[in-house]
């Protein structure tokens, strides 16, 4: 296989150490032909020479072996790099894969303490059919809180994106005492206003629907959305915008077609949050939504974790977990390149 | 009669209550290039963009070839700018950017794609119409924001500082090209710096500004030969024109560091004794014996430039001065020497700075 490696032109790695000996040949080659010169120069003395020789011989030998010992130097700091990285990696992913072996388990198996975590009579779906048995169906739990999050994403970014732009391009008057403002919302719990807002939306009618938890959700989004949009919006140069003014883009076309693309990294932070707090978040749900078939997944994994009569089917909450992991998994592994970028961009600037 | 070009009527700006152009009038021809000179701060940039229409006018009218555009938006002027800082699209290919404007003018494709080509020939940037900007050099960047602005065909260029980002090498190129595309394309350009260097090699006309009032316009051989007052005549030149405290004694006579010399003036308005500004540019000072007739000075030091040689004099009164020496054998410093000029060269002005013809 590494002799295959070697003359794959598609593997530059191998490829460049191939070509790494050829070339040492010629460097030596180039040697001795100026060696020959400098003895046709000094025929008159030609133990000067050889001795000359043999000195330049010895050190271009010296000279391989500390290539081959660099070589072997970098290689192992390679293995340690990789080997730690691994092992920190494995240390994250063992919950992971603890939980979605455990969920496979079969009937009786399943319903104990997950010790060991793998399934020892085959795998099976007994978990996922029992966790089916709870409240209206696992299917219909997860879409009420795909619904709730995804709304909560797409109203958050529109409204945050607008709002980010407004405080970072427009001049009026109380700009910065309302851009306080809406940050200081950050530092009240938001379990204290959970009444009033459990009143407010019965007085709209919108108790016990999922429209009114994604507005709560959205709500409560937003102070965290709107400074990270403005910040976003900060770090893009003035004159670009300008720039496009003048090429003719304006307003929603100026902001989709030459500014979204820049703050992207900003939305996709903005998305993760959105989503990853609308997905799992259990108190609001819990208190705001009152019928079997409205609960959100996280309520749901309540009411299995309770279990029946006592009995705690541990199957079914590895499966629930499972679940509620893959979703935010994918949203994650999606948009976590501009998320980084975003996180930075908010820092440095 | 429909007049062409740009026309500015008393253009006045104010952020907030602080006053930044002060009254402006000025018209520029169609087809010529245009200057906008002054120290940092003076309010270049914010009368290019109040022309661009970046910046709201709050006072005043421009006109574009006949065409009051006071209150129209960026695109609907005719005009194109390029920025100092480039400000190209990132997200998009060379070829994206300079199609942009064309696209949102929903100008038909085979028509963006023959302007597009034609810009990137003109600016021979067609090799990198797949890059980002991103993977660009400084100068090829400035060539693509030329290109955004080309591929547009507008009534009036724009550029606020374009060279200013760029290396010394770079800017002295890029400066002979654009000069050669305002020969090509034959529109009005108004070109925004604060490098009179600059100014003078390109322009046709100079327009030097300071603290947002306009303090002289004219050909670069107008305004570097009759400067209007003492501020222009220190602003464009370099090294910049003596400028030495002196006395009228009358008589057609000057009193300089406690010599004298002869200066027939036209218009005798000074009273005798009155102190004014004695202007002398640096290349019009010529190195002579210590005689009656020369100014006396002594060399603090000179700076070779090869070819030609800088002596940083100072007068018997203490004052400094720069005098340019041509000739061959070097001036070591500490030497004193004798500085004599033709009467054609003094610039005269009224301790108020204004120029006496
Ligand atoms: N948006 C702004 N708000 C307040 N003051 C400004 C603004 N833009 C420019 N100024 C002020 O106007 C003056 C002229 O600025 P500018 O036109 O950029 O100068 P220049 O381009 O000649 O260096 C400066 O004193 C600057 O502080
Ligand atoms: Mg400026």
């Amino acid at each position: 296989m590494s002799n295959k490696s070697m003359n794959d032109p598609l593997h530059p790695r191998p490829s460049r150490l191939a070509s790494l000996a050829p070339q040492d040949e010629g460097e030596g080659a180039r040697r001795s032909n100026t060696l020959e010169g400098e003895g046709q120069l000094r025929l008159s003395s030609p133990h000067g020479e050889v001795r000359n020789g043999a000195k330049r011989n010895e050190a271009s030998n010296h000279e391989g072996a500390w290539l081959r010992f660099k070589r072997a130097k970098t290689l192992r700091k390679n293995f340690a790099y990789h080997g730690a990285g691994l092992a920190i990696a494995l240390f994250f992913l063992a919950p992971l894969a603890v939980t979605l072996l455990a969920s496979f388990r079969h009937g009786t198996e399943a319903r104990q303490p997950a010790i060991p975590p793998w399934p020892t009579n085959g795998f099976s779906l007994d978990s996922y059919r029992s966790l089916d048995s709870f409240g209206a169906g696992v299917w219909q739990h997860t879409v009420n809180s795909l619904a709730v999050s995804l709304a909560t994403v797409v109203l958050t970014v529109a409204v945050s994106l607008l709002a980010g732009y407004g405080f970072s391009r427009y001049r009026f008057p109380l700009k910065n005492v309302l851009f306080v403002l809406v940050i200081a919302t950050l530092m009240i719990p938001f379990q204290s206003i959970l009444t009033p807002l459990f009143i407010i939306l019965a007085k709209l009618g919108l108790n016990n629907s999922l429209v009114g938890l994604t507005l709560v959700y959205v709500t409560l989004q937003l102070p965290f959305s709107v400074f990270m949009m403005r910040n976003a919006f900060d770090a893009v140069p003035k004159e670009i915008e300008e720039a496009a003014r003048i090429d003719g883009a304006r307003d929603l076309m100026l902001l989709v077609r030459v500014l979204l693309p820049l703050v992207l990294p900003g939305v996709a932070t903005v998305a993760i949050f959105a989503f990853l707090n609308a997905w799992n978040e259990f108190l609001a749900a819990l208190v705001l939504l009152s019928s079997n078939e409205k609960y959100t997944l996280p309520v749901l994994m309540m009411a299995v974790r309770a279990g029946r009569l006592g009995a705690i089917n541990w199957g079914a909450v590895q499966a629930g977990v499972a679940v509620m992991t893959i979703p935010c998994l994918i949203v994650f592994l999606a948009l976590q390149r501009y998320y980084m970028r975003g996180l930075m961009a908010g820092a440095v600037k | 009669m429909a007049e062409t070009g740009v026309i500015l009527k008393d253009i006045r700006k104010s952020f907030g209550n602080v006053d930044v152009i002060h009254g402006v009038n000025l018209a520029i021809k169609e087809g010529s290039f245009v200057v906008f000179v002054g120290p940092s701060g003076c309010g270049k940039s914010t009368l290019l963009r109040m022309i661009a229409g970046l910046e709201e006018v709050s006072d005043g009218e421009i006109e574009i070839n006949g065409r009051d555009v006071t209150d129209l938006d960026p695109s609907e002027r005719g005009i194109a700018m390029v920025f100092q800082s480039y400000a190209l699209y990132p997200h998009m290919s060379v070829r994206e950017n300079l199609a942009f404007g064309l696209k949102m003018a929903r100008t038909g494709r085979e028509e963006i794609e023959a302007r597009v080509n034609s810009a990137a020939s003109i600016l021979k940037i067609d090799h990198l119409l797949d890059r980002r900007p991103g993977q660009l050099s400084g100068g090829q960047r400035q060539r693509v924001a030329i290109g955004r602005a080309i591929v547009r065909k507008p009534d009036v260029f724009l550029f606020d500082e374009p060279l200013s980002n760029l290396d010394a090498e770079l800017r002295v190129s890029m400066r002979v090209e654009i000069a050669r595309l305002h020969r090509e394309l034959g529109n009005t350009m108004i070109y925004v710096t604060h490098d009179q260097t600059e100014a003078m090699t390109l322009a046709d006309n100079i327009v030097v500004l300071r603290n947002g009032r306009i303090e002289q316009q004219g050909s670069p051989r107008e305004v570097y030969e009759n400067p209007a007052n003492t501020f222009v005549a220190g602003f464009i030149g370099s090294p910049r024109m003596n400028l030495l405290d002196a006395k009228w004694i009358g008589n057609d006579h000057i009193e300089l560091a406690g010599g004298k010399i002869a200066s027939p003036l036209m218009a005798q308005r000074l009273q005798d004794g009155e102190k004014i500004t004695f202007g002398i540019r640096p290349e019009n000072l010529a190195v002579v014996e210590n005689s009656g007739e020369a100014i006396p000075a002594k060399v603090d030091f000179a700076e070779y430039l090869g070819g030609t040689q800088y002596l940083y004099c100072q007068l018997d009164d203490g004052q400094p001065l720069v005098a340019e020496y041509r000739a061959g054998a070097p001036i070591e410093a500490g030497r004193r020497i004798g500085l004599s000029c033709a009467a054609a060269d003094h610039r005269i002005f009224e301790a108020s700075g204004a120029r006496i013809r």
